[in-house]
């Protein structure tokens, strides 16, 4: 059994409540122990464009008491962990600027190194866990059910800092899906924008984008559509009517967690995966060939 | 040791004496030990100043000349010349540059004045320990061999030929004629590629100096410039060809017939087993590609094979093995072409998504009356016309992360491509042309692209972020950055045009010629400017797409330019050896082999010497590179020229 320091963020604890609720249920089963830590603040990307300083302070601060345990991160949220990654790849490669982070660390008597990792949900699944390990866990396979995956722009870009998948081809999402049996199908609109780093300056234009790409996605026939995302997961699960009505049109599509349909999978009960909170119609999901 | 130097100082027009106090230099010159005369000239290279140096041998009957002029690399084979002339042995000459690394560097005349006298302070104090050097000869095997059949090799295979020489020709397909067989028109011309290449092939199928090694390879190359030993695996065709009369039965019989990809067409048509690339192909022999026919997969066709059947001249012989030869000549011209960038590396240009997506070479032989579809323009999803087409040019080239360079084809290709896909599909069909710039550099490429752009043609200046399905078309999102403004393309027909790459086994052929590769794998010239067509390994030279990209008019001239530098060996019976090369101390070799290691050329081995071994410089062999020397832990490396024992005096004199 692995251990990781599992770094929430803000969205998932304060909000997207089944993200958590559903990687907690999933990984110890396979065999990962989730380990919570008290003091995490900010991941810091949020505050980037403003303070680039207090951004990579904040990082290596959340890394540097992951360290204080000897233990690897894992960040389901693709916006912490693009902060943290990129924090770190900084600090890793420029002396001046890791001297000075620390000095900031000291006060709180902490010290950035660089030896623990960051993981997000993603390569945790597919290159820690293996698809051969999550393929034993399986107990209701998804009999050939039509997904369409969402990998949201900061779990793929930018390439050059290293993320988990291709930025132009990522298939990781598709592999881990496959190895439940479901049917992962490429479709034209797959890296499109869910438009949520609009909402603040053009709401409107940011749920445009959030309709337009689950427009095609119910035109393309998908039994539902899969995200590792909480930001991305918002537009398309909480907001799925409103961005329905800047396409007229009624949008029907299934919006679930990849945590929760593995879930699923291994036979988990919806209540635990927090199915019950998506606001789309996952009731439509038929799992396990009923 | 030299007693009697004569110092020479070139004023260089003004190009020296400007900057640097020629007369303070002369003054000098004449007080350091060893020099006996100390003379000055404005032109030293000129006649004038050659007889001065020549007539001062004689007269002050010098043993060494010291020259303070332009850098070595400008006029020390010059002064050689004139220093032997007058008497003293060619290697008996110093040159203190005192140009380039002087008075072309600096302003302060003073300073300028200063430097150049411990510049020819070294070079007087190295001057005084030269010794005479004796240049070997070397016989030249008055034979060449040309690797590659494109258009490239087929010039230089020609023209080596007409100076009278033995060319052998090696092509690795079964036919010559490279990428440009594949073309359909040239640009800016509109020539008719085949028509203005066939004849040429055909004079090289006829020529009496050159032999034409089709589907073969060249496996192995040993010797050196003059004596080169070439392996040449010929490939098993199956096929005798003396008998193959080239008639097609066997093509047409075959059981696989148009079941296989066919690589000339670019994988868009199909062939047999048994097959003649194109019907121009020379030799027009069959060949039966060993991977799919039934017979050499499965030892079995059907009731028997077709081919064997259709036959009238009993030429299939499916016992046939490869065969190696080996060739012997004097230089080796390398002609290897390009290969296209595989557009499945840029995932986002759709390549791998859409049948519809094709590159510039899948579009030739679209357009071509030879090729798969007899010259009409269908789109391979469903075999109809398309009514929109659009181009995406720099797909991978000047692009950071992937080809840094400019492939020089791509532009005027897809402006070619405008021309002829109006005249085949009219005038309404809409052309789109998302560029990065239209580089049309050429002779007559810029009226060309002139024309075009009134062809009724939407170019857009950008590239696109994505090519992606939309019902039956293809949608392309490209930011236009000359109106700032995001457009959507809607487009029924794709055609990237990729980057030039160098061949897949660049790295591993240029092991075998020992050559070197510049960073983007193309072959590396010995100097970009003044060396173009030469490599660092003598008696091999590179012409055509394998050195960078090129279009057809600037493959044949480099061409054209390598049979002439080839035949400046080849017109010789024996040429001279450099003689600065390495040799070894026998005594302070410890047998470390730590030369062998760094050697690129093979010129060093171990011999045995009793009960210990040391290195033996293979004289033929060294191209006096000097890194045996700066390697050597022991000092027992040295080279002729440049011994430790005359550099030291220098450097202490000098600084």
């Amino acid at each position: 059994m692995k251990s990781y320091v599992l770094y929430p963020g803000c969205v998932m604890p304060t909000e997207q409540y089944a993200y958590e609720m559903s990687i907690r249920e999933v990984f110890p089963i396979l065999d990962i122990k989730l380990v919570d830590l008290k003091g995490f603040s900010c991941c810091g990307e949020p505050i980037k464009s403003v303070n680039q300083m207090l951004s990579l302070a904040l990082s290596a601060r959340n890394i540097a008491l992951a360290e204080k345990e000897g233990l690897d991160i894992f960040a389901p949220c693709p916006m912490c962990h693009l902060a943290l990654s990129e924090s770190k790849r900084i600090l890793d490669s420029d002396p001046k600027m890791n001297e000075k982070i620390n000095k900031f660390l000291l006060d709180e008597g902490l010290s950035y190194s660089g030896k623990s990792d960051i993981v997000n949900t993603l390569d945790l699944l597919y290159d820690i866990i293996g698809i051969e390990n999550i393929k034993k866990h399986v107990k209701k396979p998804l009999k050939d059910l039509k997904v369409a995956t969402h990998y949201g722009c900061h779990l793929i870009r930018p390439s050059e800092i290293g993320r988990p998948d291709d930025s132009e081809n990522p298939q990781k999402m598709e592999k881990i899906l496959e190895a439940i049996d479901a049917k992962p199908l490429d479709y034209p609109e797959k890296l499109d924008c869910c438009g949520a780093l609009l909402t603040t300056n053009l709401p409107e234009s940011a749920l445009t984008k959030t309709g337009q790409k689950l427009q095609k996605v119910q035109e393309h026939g998908f039994d539902a559509f899969i995200d590792t995302c909480p930001w991305c997961h918002r537009q398309y699960d909480a907001k799925q009517i409103k961005a329905g009505e800047t396409v007229a049109i009624k949008l029907e599509v299934p919006v679930l967690y990849l945590t929760q349909l593995l879930g699923l999978s291994f036979g988990i009960s919806n209540e635990k995966l927090g199915l019950d909170l998506n606001l789309s119609p996952v009731n439509k999901l038929i799992i396990g060939g009923k | 040791m030299s007693n009697k130097i004569g110092f020479f100082v070139c004023h260089c027009g003004i190009n020296i004496s400007s900057t640097v106090d020629i007369k303070k230099l002369l003054e000098y010159a004449k007080t350091l030990d060893g020099v006996v005369i100390s003379k000055d000239y404005k032109y030293m290279c000129s006649d004038v100043g050659a007889n001065l140096i020549k007539d001062s041998i004689k007269k002050y009957k010098l043993d060494s000349v010291v020259i303070a002029c332009c850098s070595p690399r400008m006029h020390e084979h010059t002064f050689r010349s004139v220093v032997e002339a007058g008497g003293v042995n060619a290697f008996n000459l110093e040159i203190a540059n005192i140009r380039e690394q002087c008075s072309w560097a600096h302003d302060d005349k003073n300073l300028a004045t200063e430097k150049a006298k411990s510049l020819i302070r070294g070079a007087i104090a190295k001057a005084k320990l030269l010794e005479p050097l004796a240049t070997s000869k070397i016989k030249v095997t008055q034979k060449a061999l040309v690797i590659g059949g494109g258009i490239a090799g087929i010039q230089t295979a020609l023209d080596i030929a007409e100076e009278g020489h033995k060319v052998y020709l090696v092509e690795k397909s079964p036919s010559i004629g490279g990428r440009m067989a594949q073309l359909d028109k040239t640009f800016p011309t509109l020539d008719c590629s085949s028509c203005i290449l066939t004849p040429k092939m055909m004079e090289v199928a006829n020529h009496p100096n050159i032999e034409l090694l089709s589907y073969s390879e060249v496996v192995g190359i040993d010797g050196s410039i003059g004596n080169y030993n070439v392996k040449v695996k010929k490939k098993a065709r199956y096929v005798n060809q003396d008998k193959c009369t080239g008639c097609g039965d066997c093509v047409a019989a075959c059981r696989l017939k148009d079941r296989i990809a066919n690589e000339f067409d670019e994988g868009i048509g199909k062939r047999s087993a048994i097959y003649i690339p194109f019907p121009q192909a020379v030799p027009l022999k069959c060949t039966i590609d060993a991977e799919t026919c039934l017979m050499l997969t499965r030892g079995k066709c059907g009731t028997g094979p077709l081919c064997v059947e259709a036959c009238e001249s009993n030429a299939i012989d499916f016992k046939q093995k490869d065969e190696e030869v080996e060739l012997n000549v004097g230089v080796i011209v390398v002609a290897t072409g390009y290969d296209l960038l595989d557009p499945k590396s840029l995932y986002e240009y759709g390549y791998t998504r859409s049948h519809d997506v094709i590159t510039s070479l899948q579009m030739e032989r679209l357009i071509s009356s030879s090729g798969p579809t007899k010259g009409e323009i269908v789109r391979p999803s469903n075999g109809e016309k398309p009514k929109s087409i659009t181009y995406i040019l720099c797909v991978g080239s000047r692009d950071e992360t992937q080809c840094t360079w400019c492939c020089r084809i791509g532009c005027m290709s897809a402006l070619k491509h405008v021309y002829l896909l109006k005249e085949k599909l009219g005038d309404d069909v809409e052309i789109n042309i998302c560029y990065t710039d239209i580089r049309s550099f050429g002779k007559g490429y810029e009226e060309f692209y002139r024309k075009i752009r009134g062809m009724k043609t939407n170019f857009f200046r950008g590239r696109p972020s994505e090519v992606r399905k939309s019902g039956d078309n293809l949608t392309i999102d490209i930011f236009d950055t000359t109106t700032n403004k995001l457009f959507e393309i809607n487009t029924e027909l794709v055609v990237l045009i990729p980057a030039l790459v160098s061949r897949a086994d660049a790295a591993d052929f240029s092991r075998i010629l020992r050559i070197s590769q510049s960073a983007d794998g193309f072959y590396l010239e010995a100097h970009p400017k003044l060396r173009p067509i030469d490599t660092f390994t003598g008696g091999i030279f590179i012409a055509g797409c394998c050195q960078a990209p090129k279009d057809i008019q600037d493959s044949v001239a480099q061409a054209s330019g390598a049979a002439a530098r080839a035949a400046n060996i080849l017109s010789k019976k024996e040429l001279e050896a450099e003689p600065l090369i390495s040799c070894v101390d026998e005594d302070l070799c410890s047998g470390c082999t730590t030369c062998i290691s760094v050697c690129s050329y093979n010129a060093i081995e171990m011999v045995k010497d009793g009960d210990k071994s040391h290195a033996k410089v293979n004289e033929a062999l060294c191209m006096g590179c000097g890194l045996c020397v700066a390697t050597c832990p022991s000092g027992a490396m040295q080279q002729y020229g440049f011994k430790d024992k005359q550099l030291k005096p220098m450097i202490e004199e000098t600084v």
